[in-house]
């Protein structure tokens, strides 16, 4: 397919943020499906690049900054594309009949897709920092408008986390460009062939860590999280948890595993600690959270932890599993949220202890609690849901390399079962309060979205390599270390031959 | 015995006693006004009067059923089709319904009731054989009548004589008798019964259990069904007149003989007999008040109980598990008898009913529910002509003068709503009408 | 002096507590040297009940009985000795209270005419039919 096919998928949601303040008429539903239209289109275009690999566009912009429109899709951005093109229809759709000031409110969610999509498609460092910076304007707009009633705090630790984290990715990428002893470019090509003294690679892999990682987020870097999945609207938590800090862990593997292997590798025992600490603090903070929305996002870092275990690990097969878990996570944190956001609308509260019951069949909202119970099982681990591919992948190719780290990661996603319970106990379970119980009951247009992503954790569940087969070569290629040896792995590395995997990753499709 | 009401002139004069400070006493001036627990709105009335309706209707078949089992199943060890009652006992003629009835209080038919007939021949899914209805459930939920029976026989003493009665020695023998007689020929059955004779004692005493509720219920689907059509006809003027027309009718069955009889072939073994005077008042409808709407037991399914950590109480007469406590939230799960009623009461509700649940709530998705709390609510209402009658029995009129006489009633009525104090009592609940 | 039945018909507002002793079958036994002590409704009483009660009792003697015997105490005891007790066993077995003195009650009746002697036993009568519990 032309190379021009890949303007498409960044001109289709632009269109729409531009045509829709400009629509008449104050249809709030019109103006949804407008948007999800636009967001499905750029789904089915995305689909199509995958069965018909387009060539990579290369349109010079701003030669004096190196700044290039460098757009590409390999094995490892075609996946991510095609998950935020998802989550961004389904979040879109999950948004209310009578959203508040729709106009705003979809162009923000569309911009955050044109960010995301942006970043996660360019083939030049500088056009993924702008495009990484892009993300953080409609993101912190959608949570200061239309946030809880604490939307205001919300919305100033995300832009302030947001920030710091896009100043130190931009110091990062400006270093790794001008350091370059081969000249200055910010192609992935050339950035792939960089020569970097070692103090330049650690300076410059200090500061992507910390974009990076406060973008996915990881202890110590997540103050922003539970407040901000606590107090945004649902359709921009879905996107954010979904999508957005999917662009962290895209970073850390593309820049990290991929620019900088050496410092990387000599490292990553300290990013698996992180790592490691992550899921443990994650999961043991989910369990003693007293709101749906504060647990799952502690949920959430708890399974960032195991992401970047996997990428400390980068033997090849904990790279597939941390692909794996990109997508996996991506799907099950938006059916959560979406689940929550049901619960949210029917009932008015994500408390746990003002809700229980949630289950009855006559009263409550069965279905919603269904499709939760399921998501809350897949996000535990259960075989036949997306969830156990994913972390059985990240565990196994981890071990090598890290059992201890592992280890705990293992203990902590233990743990995953107990808030499941907990809270499926809590909610699903238990009386429901006849004199509360007063909503009706969820209909089919709102079920829909997390009816989607339902089917999808169930069946990639059940045909894992729905997860794993888009990036296996790319990630093989990426990979620092080999499975057998660990011991060997640093001096085994051989940044070369990953450096030139990296550059010209094929795109491999899912067979 | 005191007249059931008081007239509309009394009800004006002065009261001669002060205000009660119970915690229920705007249900108790109402009650000493001649009143129901339930207040009286129309919708309460076209409420339980659809509900009677609606539950009349199973219970045609719970008593025949009741009656074919204690009568007939007896102490079949296999009782695989105890739930499929005979013709005979289908076609078996009410006692206060049809021509040939002595005391006529239903102007119906005597014979099974012909929307019960036809349900149990189409059910919910289409017409086929009567095996495949029942074990698709697409039937009357028998298992409900049995949970009752259940409940009365294990709370037993809660006045009357019946249950003093299946511990004497006239009782052993015409059980003996009617073991024997139901075993003749089985000498396997009879052998278990030399090696474990206490054994079948209390499955007989089950029966007599099964005959005692059979013959109660027999009474109340007539009753029902009147009310139903008293109604269609404009009788009823608020909820106090359907009340007082159960207090009649109460008083006017209270005589109705409870016994047990077993056919063994033609054979007719009376193990109760008529002649012990037992009475349907005294040894069926009191304790059946007291152990279904009152107490019964702790049921699985909305909620797990404790027993060590006290969740339950260690004394029977402090249960509240009935109709009147019950969260009638249906889950569906473990055989809860209620949910069994109300997908009982279910197929025959009438359209006025069904109207009013298609207003509120969920509409149609969740009649169940509004029918449970509308079976709540009629049932304060026959527990209020309960507690009308015992007042007429043994207290004095509402408008007797002698204040010291109203201050007996006073403490009866405060007494009664005593058991209303705990949490779990939905009296409260009822007397708004958002309650559904 | 006559006996108990005697006098109850003899006093001609007792119709239908005769002829539900009749069909109770406790004629004869109230006919006997006894003593009883008998709490008699007047028709009045019987007519206040609810429609039907009265003809249920009838057509099932043995619980008509049961409610009769109810009235009937063992033994002859006049008013005097009645009050000093706040309870009497009946035939029937349950406990007959009485409840006040002046004016005299028996359970939730009144005592319209006490003491009446007859040679089996004392006749009182009451306004209320009295039911057991």
């Amino acid at each position: 397919m032309p190379s021009s096919i890949l303007l498409l998928l960044l001109a289709l949601p632009i269109a729409a943020t531009l045509l829709l303040p400009v629509l008449p008429g104050e249809h709030s539903v019109r103006l949804r499906n407008l948007a999800a239209l636009a967001c499905g289109a750029q789904l089915l275009v995305a689909l199509a690049c995958w069965r018909l690999p387009p060539t990579d566009l290369h349109v010079a912009w701003l030669p004096k900054l190196k700044l290039a429109l460098d757009l590409g899709l390999d094995g490892l951005s075609l996946p991510l594309v095609v998950l935020t093109a998802l989550l961004s229809t389904l979040a879109i759709l999950s948004a209310p009949d009578d959203q508040s000031r729709p106009r705003l409110f979809y162009s923000l969610l569309l911009a955050t897709n044109v960010g995301v999509v942006g970043a996660f498609m360019a083939r030049n460092a500088l056009l993924f920092v702008l495009a990484f910076e892009l993300v953080l304007i409609p993101a912190t707009l959608l949570v200061a408008t239309w946030g809880g009633p604490r939307k205001a705090g919300a919305a100033i630790r995300y832009l302030v986390y947001g920030s710091v984290s896009g100043l130190s990715l931009l110091g990062g990428v400006l270093a790794l460009g001008w350091f370059n002893s081969n000249g200055v470019s910010f192609s992935y090509e050339d950035l792939a062939h960089a020569s970097l003294t070692p103090s330049a690679q650690a300076w410059i892999l200090a500061l992507l860590l910390l974009g990076f990682g406060l973008k996915l987020p990881i202890v110590p870097l997540h103050g922003w999280q539970p407040f901000t999945y606590a107090q945004a609207p649902i359709p921009a938590v879905m996107l954010l948890g979904g999508a957005v800090s999917k662009l962290g862990a895209y970073g850390l593997l593309r820049f990290g595993v991929g620019f900088l292997p050496d410092t990387w590798a000599a490292w990553s025992p300290w990013i698996a600690a992180a790592g490691a600490v992550s899921a443990v603090y994650g999961a043991l903070n989910a369990i003693a959270q007293a709101d749906i929305r504060r647990l799952m996002a502690y949920s959430s870092l708890g399974h960032m932890g195991l992401l970047v275990l996997a990428l400390a690990a980068a033997t090849p097969l904990s790279l597939q599993g941390a692909m794996a878990q990109i997508l996996a996570h991506g799907m099950i944190v938006a059916l959560l949220f979406a689940c929550v956001g049901l619960i949210e609308r029917k009932t008015g509260s994500s408390s746990i202890p003002e809700l229980s019951g949630l289950l009855n069949p006559l009263r409550g909202l069965p279905f919603t609690m269904g499709m939760l119970l399921l998501a809350l099982m897949a996000a535990a681990g259960i075989p036949g849901l997306v969830g156990f591919p994913a972390e059985l992948i990240v565990f196994e190719g981890s071990w090598v390399a890290f059992p201890r780290a592992t280890l705990i990661c293992l203990i902590a996603s233990g743990f995953t079962a107990v808030y499941a319970i907990r809270l499926f106990n809590r909610v699903g379970f238990g009386r429901l309060d006849n004199a509360k119980a007063n909503w009706s009951a969820t209909r089919w247009p709102e079920r829909a979205p997390a009816l989607v992503l339902t089917l999808l954790v169930v069946v990639c569940g059940l045909w894992p390599k729905a997860i794993t087969g888009w990036s296996e070569a790319t990630t093989a290629s990426l990979a620092l270390r080999t499975a057998t040896f660990p011991t060997q792995m640093a001096s085994v590395s051989t940044p070369d031959t990953a450096v030139q995997a990296i550059a010209s990753a094929p795109l491999l499709l899912p067979s | 015995m005191t007249p059931p009401t008081a007239t509309a002139e009394d009800l004006r004069q002065a009261p001669s006693i002060p205000p009660s400070q119970h915690r229920w006493a705007e249900v108790i001036h109402r009650l000493e006004a001649g009143g129901s627990m339930l207040p009286d709105t129309p919708e309460n009335l076209k409420q339980i009067i659809g509900i009677y309706k609606a539950y009349a209707v199973p219970m045609d078949f719970y008593w025949r059923d009741l009656l074919y089992i204690a009568e007939r199943v007896f102490l079949n060890p296999l009782p695989a089709f105890k739930y499929f009652p005979s013709q005979e006992y289908l076609d078996l003629p009410n006692s206060y319904a049809g021509d040939q009835s002595k005391l006529r209080i239903w102007r119906g038919g005597e014979k099974a009731h012909p929307e019960l007939l036809e349900f149990m021949a189409r059910g919910e899914t289409g017409t086929m054989p009567k095996l495949l209805h029942h074990l698709w459930h697409d039937r009357i939920n028998m298992e409900f009548a049995e949970a009752c029976m259940q409940a009365m026989l294990w709370h037993q003493g809660m006045g009357g004589r019946f249950y003093d009665y299946l511990e004497t020695e006239a009782y052993r023998a015409n059980a003996d008798r009617a073991i024997k007689a139901y075993f003749r020929g089985n000498p396997a059955m009879l052998a278990l019964y030399r090696l474990f004779p206490e054994m079948f004692m209390e499955q007989v005493k089950q029966m007599s259990y099964y005959a005692n509720l059979g013959l109660f219920w027999e009474v109340m689907a007539p009753v029902f069904f009147e009310m139903s059509d008293i109604y269609d006809e404009g009788g009823f003027k608020g909820v106090p007149d359907a009340m007082n027309f159960l207090v009649n009718g109460i008083f006017a069955v209270a005589g109705r003989p409870i016994y047990h009889h077993v056919y063994v072939g033609d054979e007719c073994i009376e193990v109760i007999p008529k002649s012990e005077g037992f009475t349907w008042l005294y040894e069926a409808a009191l304790p059946y008040v007291e152990a279904v709407f009152y107490r019964t037991a702790p049921f699985r399914g909305t909620k797990s109980y404790n027993a060590q950590a006290q969740q339950v109480p260690a004394n029977q007469a402090d249960f509240h598990y009935g109709i009147l406590y019950a969260d009638v939230f249906p889950v569906g799960s473990a055989g809860i008898p209620p949910t069994l009623l109300m997908q009982d009461m279910l197929h025959f509700l009438p359209p006025y009913l069904k109207e009013i649940y298609r207003q509120h709530r969920r509409g149609e998705e969740d009649q169940l529910i509004q029918l449970g709390i509308t079976f709540q609510r009629s049932m304060y209402n026959v527990t209020s002509a309960v507690i009308q009658a015992l007042r007429c029995a043994l207290l004095y009129p509402l408008d007797d003068p002698d204040p010291e006489h109203l201050m007996a009633n006073r403490r009866f009525f405060e007494a009664q709503m005593d058991r209303f104090l705990r949490p779990e009592a939905r009296l409260g609940d009822i007397q708004a009408q958002e309650y559904r | 002096m006559a006996n108990i039945i005697e006098t109850a018909k003899a006093a001609g507002c007792f119709t239908t507590l005769l002829t539900a002793v009749e069909v109770a079958g406790l004629t004869s036994a109230l006919e006997s040297p006894g003593p009883f002590t008998v709490f008699a409704p007047v028709d009045d009483a019987f007519a206040a009940l609810p429609p039907g009660t009265v003809q249920t009792l009838v057509d099932n003697p043995p619980q008509l009985a049961r409610i009769l015997k109810f009235h009937v105490l063992a033994g002859a005891h006049r008013r005097a000795e009645l009050v000093d007790q706040p309870e009497w066993t009946s035939l029937e077995g349950a406990p007959v209270a009485i409840r006040r003195a002046e004016p005299f009650e028996v359970k939730n009746a009144t005592v319209v005419s006490a003491d009446v002697e007859c040679d089996n036993g004392v006749v009182h009568v009451i306004n209320r039919v009295i039911l057991p519990g």
